[in-house]
């Protein structure tokens, strides 16, 4: 019982992780409908900033969020501006599945002449720090992480539906056309909301790496999970993200103590596909038309 | 009477069978090892690796000891009088190109010997060709099982014995305790990897064998991101011992999640990645390496053949401190220091030389006294490290020791 426990602890503290680092795909993937491959590349890139700013000048992994985020929003935006915009309205949806993967294959290049394929760690002096609550280990890194997850997605929540921007986002989504007629400029809309997608890609590649270690291969691990949260989530759904990287976390770490490790991801795609299977919309995902 | 097309008729004749002997020669001397090539022709080795492409870190590795080496001989006059020419080409970690690159390296570079590429993946493909060549072919980062079942004469892997024996010294070890200090229980969680788990299963076979029973066994995928929960169920079984069949990363996930849970055992050992003793302590904490056992092939702190020479050469050369240095350069380097052994001792450089002479007796290299089995796998053993007061130091075997094994408390541990 003890052991089940602790999984069920795990799982969620590693499910925030993942909220964390699917927050920026829920805005680009689930809000924008961008299939966006690149997405676990901008966290490891996020991670090795993160990293040289803590060896090189002591800069705190949190703190480091402050000044790559604007980095990475520069990149999003930039990716967007200059390679997804130019594609085609009709084959737009498939095209930038490839043009974002061969974004992440850049920055993993980029990566790997920089920084070699070493692994690392950014390990600030709190990063082994874990409380005991009731004979259980609480990290308190992981536990940072389910937080930040929380103000990201409930920032990204209220940006989308209580502000101008959110709206102009939601309508340049659902109808680019008659957005423009209404004065949106969808362009740079589209622009603004992927680097938004993009600066979250920082507070998640902190975490990642004082949570993981992590070289530039790292994002093939990632992005299968990141995209398929989004979809257990329901594309657009905030909170669904929330909830699917919790069923993520818990039914991996369950498997994984319980039964066997071999068997850990493949748990969480046998639930996604019963959850499609019964709900194709996704967990908390509307049936929406008009959507791209 | 002289018959002028008689005789043009046989000078071109002549000149035909000459021609033909020439070319039939050249094409014969082009597929084998040019053993006749003047005293002081430069003695040219040809060498493919992995220079980009997934294994261009530790083939780059490779290729410094290779250089260094190089030069060290070429700075004492050479071998037997020739300077060492090394031609280093690019296989971009496929093992299509390194066949490629070892053909036109024999065929058309016409190089006089060819040492080996890096990883098993490699090796194995280019050391058909050298076979096939007849050239001998030292090697020295290909140790998987399947190097050694093509059962090549002409193969010789440079480190201590096959990889999958790496974990036997820590078995020696635990086996050479008395009874009463010897761990009860033991804990087998090894990654889904041939030059990992076979590791862990190696000394669990030994261990099992003497008594120390298995508690938790356990193949955990290389995808896996978290090994918090693989560690969790281990240490509701409370072994005494945990034998990690690691690599680099999992080692350091398996460490970090040991640390996250408090939970330690009395005795750990990593087959790999708490050997590296520049990343595992910047990996996992250099607080949270002390008592934490490993093995390997060398390190810098060992005290055989040359590595003193070695270390400062390497250092003056390409700057950085001994404790950075990656051993895949060292084997590179011992590849270099048999042939100039096998030359100061037979006075031939040649490819049969190198053979008959390898397989017969013990030599002297960076990795210890080797001599190897007729498939080219070395019969020495792997040397037990341990992190002692922030240092990895040889402790097992005796003879390479040079701190006695320490069984503490593992810093973490509640």
């Amino acid at each position: 019982m003890h052991e089940a426990v602790q999984a069920v602890i795990l799982g969620v503290l590693t499910g925030g992780v993942y909220a964390l680092m699917a927050s920026g795909q829920t805005l680009i993937f689930g809000v924008m409908k961008v299939v966006n491959l690149a997405q676990g590349a901008l966290v490891i890139l996020a991670a090795f900033l993160s990293h040289s700013l803590f060896t090189a000048w002591g800069v705190d992994p949190f703190l480091s969020v402050l000044i790559i985020a604007p980095l990475m929003f520069a990149l999003g935006a930039a990716v967007q501006w200059l390679l997804l915009r130019p594609l085609h309205q009709d084959d737009a949806a498939l095209l930038s599945l490839l043009v974002t993967f061969a974004v992440a294959l850049g920055i993993e290049g980029a990566l790997t002449v920089v920084y070699h394929t070493d692994y690392r760690t950014t390990r600030p002096a709190y990063v082994d720090r874990s409380w005991r609550i009731a004979g259980y280990q609480v990290g308190e890194v992981r536990l940072a992480a389910f937080a930040l997850s929380l103000i990201t997605l409930g920032g990204l929540w209220m940006l989308l539906s209580r502000t101008r921007f959110g709206r102009s986002v939601r309508a340049t989504v659902q109808n680019p056309v008659a957005a423009r007629l209404l004065g949106v400029e969808t362009a740079r809309v589209a622009a603004l909301g992927f680097g938004l997608g993009a600066a979250t890609a920082a507070a998640a590649g902190a975490v990642y790496g004082m949570v993981y270690s992590f070289n530039p291969n790292s994002h093939y691990d990632l992005i299968s999970r990141l995209l398929s949260v989004v979809i257990l989530g329901g594309l657009g759904s905030l909170g669904g993200t929330v909830v699917a990287a919790l069923v993520m976390g818990v039914a991996s770490s369950l498997v994984g103590a319980l039964a066997s490790p071999v068997w850990s991801d493949f748990s969480f795609f046998v639930v996604l596909l019963a959850v499609l299977l019964l709900r194709p919309q996704g967990l908390f995902g509307a049936r929406l038309r008009g959507a791209l | 009477m002289r018959h002028p097309y008689r005789h043009a008729s046989s000078s071109r004749a002549l000149f035909a069978a000459v021609a033909a002997t020439a070319v039939l020669v050249a094409c014969s001397s082009s597929a084998k090892p040019s053993s006749s090539a003047s005293s002081h022709a430069p003695l040219k080795i040809g060498i493919s690796l992995s220079l980009t492409g997934d294994f261009s870190d530790p083939g780059k590795s490779a290729e410094r000891g290779y250089r260094l080496w190089a030069d060290t001989v070429n700075a004492k006059g050479g071998i037997l009088g020739r300077k060492v020419q090394l031609s280093i080409v690019d296989d971009t970690s496929s093992p299509t190109q390194v066949v490629g690159n070892y053909q036109n390296l024999i065929t058309k570079d016409h190089v006089d010997l060819t040492f080996g590429p890096f990883s098993s993946l490699l090796t194995i493909p280019a050391s058909q060709v050298a076979k096939r060549y007849g050239y001998a072919f030292l090697e020295p980062a290909g140790g998987g099982p399947k190097v050694f079942a093509q059962h090549l004469h002409n193969l010789f892997f440079v480190q201590p014995a096959p990889v999958v024996k790496q974990g036997d010294v820590f078995a020696d070890y635990i086996l050479s305790l008395p009874a009463a200090r010897r761990p009860k229980t033991a804990a087998y969680p090894a990654l889904d990897d041939p030059f990992a788990s076979p590791i862990a299963d190696e000394v669990r076979t030994r261990l099992e064998a003497a008594g120390i029973k298995t508690v938790y066994q356990q193949i955990y995928p290389a995808e896996i991101t978290d090994l918090t929960p693989v560690v969790s169920a281990m240490a509701a079984k409370k072994p005494d011992l945990v034998v990690g069949g690691t690599q680099a990363d999992d080692a350091y996930r398996m460490v970090k999640a040991m640390v996250q849970l408090k939970w330690a055992p009395k005795l750990l050992y990593l087959s790999n990645g708490a050997n590296d003793p520049h990343n595992f302590p910047g990996n996992v904490g250099a607080s949270n390496v002390d008592g934490i056992f490993s093995s390997g092939d060398w390190f810098p702190s060992s005290n055989t053949y040359g590595n003193a020479g070695f270390l400062s050469a390497y250092t003056r050369k390409y700057g950085g401190t001994a404790g950075t240095i990656d051993s895949t350069s060292a084997e590179a380097y011992s590849c270099g220091q048999l042939l100039e052994e096998v030359a100061a001792k037979t006075g031939k450089v040649d490819n049969a030389t190198l053979i008959s002479a390898l397989h017969t007796g013990s030599w002297q290299t960076l990795e210890g006294n080797l001599s190897w089995n007729a498939d080219g796998a070395a019969n020495s053993s792997y040397v037990l490290v341990q992190w002692i007061s922030g240092k990895m130091l040889p402790v097992y075997p005796a003879g390479r020791a040079q701190h006695a094994p320490v069984i503490a408390a593992l810093p973490w541990g509640g």
